[in-house]
């Protein structure tokens, strides 16, 4: 694994900054054009991993950009656009484009389809099994294991877990784990999530871990 | 055209010649003329009348009944002026000058409206388009906002800018699609749909509003169909809106398919309030905003219009059933094309 390169031509300065911003907290390295002369050559030498090229351009459109680019480079080419038109969906995919998000677009769906993509042309995997405090979370068996025992979870406990996992050591609001559940298609209420927490509190008992998920009132959990 | 209305509209001409055939029959009785000869001459001038009156009701009536039928075959009456039989009679031909004249007018003032209406919505769609921009930018920046390091205060009004802002989004989306919704084929592209992903794509995007709520949910639609996804996605998302504004405590929404011989049916349900029975066969209706409408005082009732019109363009049907009280179902019937069936 190492780190991705995207590449961000987008010609409205506000969405550039926030675009650039979103991308480097998601832990993405993001390079971003602020002219728009010659593009496909300078995108090919920029070598990034992935486009994020917008439609409407000052200097011609995206659809063009990315026709020229073609042949010169196969890097994966995600078309932003604030046009809803079918045909101009069907140009995407036809000049070469790997997916097409329309604005307004949510920043959730927008990284999805990033991970989708990179996943697809690239050998960009997350890491399958996490670690902390002995405890192992192994997101490919979907289980937890603690000196060779093992507990299967749920796949709405591994998804929480996941969370936790990915930032160990600090607080994560429920808000934010319920969030992120939902991102993942697990659509639950907090009561539900209170639930999933003992449950997955006495799996961890069964493996002889107490009080690794902390409770901090009014904040949220950690691990 | 009927006899008695014929005769009354020719009774001045009866009246007439009944004068004359007086005046005559006076004059030759003072002249010495038989009554026999009086009354031959009578007969035969009755007689020529009567073919005339005849003559002249057949061919009017085969005239009127030929311009009859052509008004109702034609789509657009106004053309009629075009389309007149011919006539050898003046009046005629006067009244179809005036017919064209009048109609042609309609016609120039049509186009100019015609016109017009599709200056108006070009403007409105490129506005739309031009507007998504701003509500992207603000998106992006309370979303960063929103997961930065600022107070909490702040991230909480994040928040808030967020959901607004998606109320927004909703607003601009619902002007486009009803801009859109009379020219459907200029923006058709039926694939395979995965509704499944719509349903999951439409509850993530309305997350901090569902999650806000309390909403729970589930999505269970494993049978695709063939349609064009972006609208279902806009209807779908109308539904889930309203099914929020009228959840109780606890609030469930269930989206599922179930699969029957002619078609897949997609089933938006929840456990909200409800809608009055009395009240069910209306929701669908331009500006019904109803009772549970009025109370929240937040409905245009835009939303459920423009879904039955996108559906009706799209060929889905759209049906909701409802208890007060205890929740809505919305369906949407997706018919099995034969014609893709047999592809």
């Amino acid at each position: 694994m190492r780190d991705c390169k995207i590449l961000i031509v987008e010609d409205e300065a506000l969405i550039r900054r926030e675009l650039k911003t979103l991308l480097e907290n998601a832990m993405y390295q993001v390079e971003a054009f602020t002219h728009f002369t010659d593009l496909p050559g300078r995108i090919a030498a920029c070598r990034p991993d992935l486009v994020l090229l917008d439609v409407n351009l000052p200097e011609g459109n995206g659809f063009d950009v990315c026709l020229k680019l073609r042949q010169q480079s196969q890097v994966p080419v995600i078309f932003l656009t604030s046009r809803t038109d079918s045909m101009d969906e069907l140009n995407g995919m036809l000049k070469g484009g790997d997916d097409y998000i329309t604005k307004p677009y949510q920043a959730p769906i927008l990284l999805a389809r990033i991970a989708a993509v990179l996943k697809r042309t690239g050998d960009f995997r997350e890491a399958s099994v996490y670690e902390h405090k002995g405890v192992q979370l192994d997101i490919s068996r979907c289980c937890i294991l603690r000196q060779g025992k093992c507990q299967e979870l749920t796949k709405n406990e591994m998804k929480l877990l996941h969370r936790l996992f990915k930032s160990p050591g600090e607080y994560v609001s429920r808000m934010e784990l319920i969030e992120y559940l939902w991102e993942n298609q697990i659509f639950i209420d907090d009561n539900t999530l209170s639930v999933h927490v003992a449950r997955i509190r006495e799996k961890l008992r069964a493996l002889g871990v107490e009080e690794f998920v902390e409770t901090k009132r009014g904040i949220g959990y950690r691990i | 055209m009927k006899l008695l209305p014929f005769l009354k509209d020719k009774c001045l001409l009866l009246f007439l010649q009944l004068v004359c055939m007086g005046i005559l029959s006076l004059f030759l009785y003072l002249t010495g003329y038989g009554k026999t000869g009086i009354s031959l001459i009578l007969i035969f001038w009755l007689l020529i009348l009567l073919a005339h009156f005849s003559i002249t009701f057949i061919q009017r009536r085969r005239y009127f009944s030929e311009i009859q039928s052509l008004m109702e075959h034609l789509d657009q009456r106004y053309l009629l002026g075009e389309l007149l039989p011919p006539s050898f009679r003046l009046e005629d031909h006067l009244y179809g000058e005036m017919i064209h004249a009048s109609n042609k007018a309609v016609i120039e003032r049509i186009r100019r409206l015609e016109r017009e209406q599709k200056e108006y919505r070009e403007y409105i769609e490129s506005w739309i388009h031009e507007v998504k921009a701003p509500i992207t930018g603000i998106a992006l920046l309370a979303e960063n906002g929103r997961k930065g390091q600022d107070s909490g205060k702040l991230r909480a009004a994040m928040g808030e800018i967020c959901l607004e802002n998606q109320r927004i989004e909703n607003y601009v989306d619902m002007a486009l699609y009803y801009a859109r919704s009379e020219h459907v084929y200029k923006d058709f592209l039926i694939q395979e749909t995965s509704l499944q992903e719509v349903g999951e794509e439409v509850l993530k995007k309305n997350r901090l509003l569902l999650i806000g709520n309390g909403v729970r949910a589930k999505v269970d639609c494993p049978d695709p169909v063939y349609t064009d996804r972006k609208w279902i996605v806009f209807i779908l998302n109308q539904m889930v809106l309203n099914s929020v504004k009228y959840c109780g405590g606890q609030p469930l929404f269930s989206i599922y398919t179930q699969k029957k011989r002619d078609g897949v049916i997609l089933v938006m349900e929840d456990n909200g309030s409800g809608i009055r029975p009395e009240e069910l066969s209306r929701i669908f209706e331009k500006g019904f905003t109803g009772s549970n409408g009025r109370r929240q005082e937040r409905s245009t009732g835009m939303g459920l219009y423009l879904c039955r019109r996108l559906c009706e363009k799209l060929g889905i049907g759209l049906r909701a059933e409802s208890e007060a009280g205890k929740g809505t179902r919305m369906l949407l019937e997706f018919p099995i094309s034969t014609y893709i069936a047999r592809g």
